[in-house]
């Protein structure tokens, strides 16, 4: 029995490894997950899990009152498919919110929200 | 409903221990918060998952002339859904006790789960779902029929799950916070051999994902950056006697298409004492909907019930 257990879990550990797609949630970003930096960044870049579809993964970023802020050019990176680029119209002090919404190459959806501010 | 909890339903001996609820499990996202998949009780949502194995460690308190005894437990979970918001889940343990004036092994009753997830408030991070657990009587071993150890009568009960994370709070720091609760009433299929009881659990969790994700990211090495801290506790209230139940703090870390999780299983009061001692629980799970997005891991029907999804 106990056997037969760990042959189970090998041959599943082997499968997570070998096989593995999963959602995309976020890894990191620029700037950091509820940093306050002092320079307005020009531009939010966002790495995840898992390598993304470019048609269907998007930020968006507001400031306090709910306007957006960024230049709606959120893509893909070429180089990199875990890693989403949107630039970033002139920022005043403030709190930001960055808005993603994703799709991993194996069609699953994730979204969320970060926080950042911008220090005066 | 767990199959522990059946045992001590079914069994006035009560030769095995108590997990008062559910071992359906599955994780569940809803907005910002991912309710990872509990070890005790289930989470309030559906989804392709696999636990295999589930080993939870019993010591059991010399009783009745009995010497003391132990009790190992190997558990599996298939959970699958039919749609996307309702799914099916299949339970199955093998047992083992030494001592306690009983060496028993064998397979304890199949239990199946339904379980429709609702529309959850992804602003609140609130879900329910509901679901109806029925456990089949005479599906297992004959020994451990024989000695009492599971359940002889099949019941069924009617559950109810919730989760809520806590993202809406004023305090970043406790925003990773999320509670999860789960309510069912065990209808025996005969009373006058297996009364009805109510069962209960509930959850605390602080999510270090969430707090990286969507609070503040935290210079930390990256495998804390994967942990579930939690506690689980237990309950079911039979009509007539005390109530059994169990504390479970425990940690659980987040892979990418898997999750390993340990938990501490403590009597939570007096008369849970006196049949079991402090034991663990160990868990490998696998998310299916990760690992096979294609086959076994997507729904058999492609739609939602609800029309959200």
């Amino acid at each position: 029995m106990r056997r037969s257990f760990l042959l189970a879990i090998l041959a599943a550990s082997a499968f997570a490894t070998a096989e593995a797609e999963a959602h995309a949630f976020l890894d990191h970003a620029i700037p950091a997950v509820g940093s306050s930096v002092h320079t307005a960044p020009t531009e939010i870049s966002a790495w995840f899990t898992q390598e993304l579809e470019p048609a269907f993964s998007t930020i968006e970023v507001t400031d306090a009152s709910g306007m957006r802020v960024d230049k709606a050019d959120s893509h893909v990176d070429p180089s990199d498919a875990t890693e989403l680029h949107v630039s970033l119209k002139p920022l005043a002090a403030g709190d930001y919110r960055v808005h993603w919404r994703v799709l991993s190459v194996d069609t699953h959806r994730t979204d969320g929200t970060f926080p950042f501010t911008v220090a005066p | 409903m767990s199959r522990l909890l059946r045992r001590t339903v079914a069994a006035a001996s009560l030769i095995f221990a108590a997990n008062p609820v559910s071992q359906a499990l599955a994780h569940a996202v809803c907005g910002d918060r991912v309710f990872p998949a509990t070890l005790i009780m289930d989470d309030p949502g559906v989804g392709d998952e696999l636990s295999l194995p589930t080993i939870q460690y019993t010591p059991l308190p010399a009783a009745g002339g009995n010497p003391s005894g132990q009790i190992v437990d190997y558990g599996y979970e298939w959970d699958k859904t039919i749609t996307k918001d309702l799914g099916f889940a299949i339970n199955g343990d093998y047992l083992t006790q030494y001592g306690a004036g009983h060496n028993l092994r064998g397979w304890d009753n199949i239990t199946v789960t339904l379980k429709d997830e609702l529309p959850c408030s992804e602003v609140d991070e609130f879900m329910v779902s509901v679901g109806v657990i029925r456990d089949f009587a005479g599906t297992g071993s004959s020994q451990l029929l024989r000695a009492g150890a599971i359940e002889t009568v099949s019941n069924t009960a009617p559950t109810l799950y919730a989760g809520k994370g806590l993202g809406d709070l004023p305090i970043g720091s406790f925003r990773p916070f999320a509670v999860t609760g789960e309510l069912g009433y065990v209808v025996s299929d005969s009373q006058r051999l297996s009364p009805n009881q109510w069962a209960y659990a509930a959850s605390l969790q602080y999510s270090i994902p969430y707090l990286q994700q969507h609070v503040k990211a935290l210079d930390m090495p990256a495998f804390f950056t994967r942990l579930v801290p939690l506690v689980e506790v237990s309950f079911s209230q039979p009509p007539n006697g005390p109530a059994i139940g169990t504390i479970s703090p425990g940690v659980l870390y987040e892979a990418t298409a898997w999750q390993a999780g340990i938990e501490a299983i403590i009597p939570a009061n007096a008369a849970t004492r006196q049949i079991q001692g402090t034991g663990f629980l160990v868990q490998f799970h696998l998310f299916l909907d990760d690992l096979f997005p294609q086959s076994i891991g997507k729904p058999l029907i492609d739609t939602d019930l609800w029309g959200q999804r």
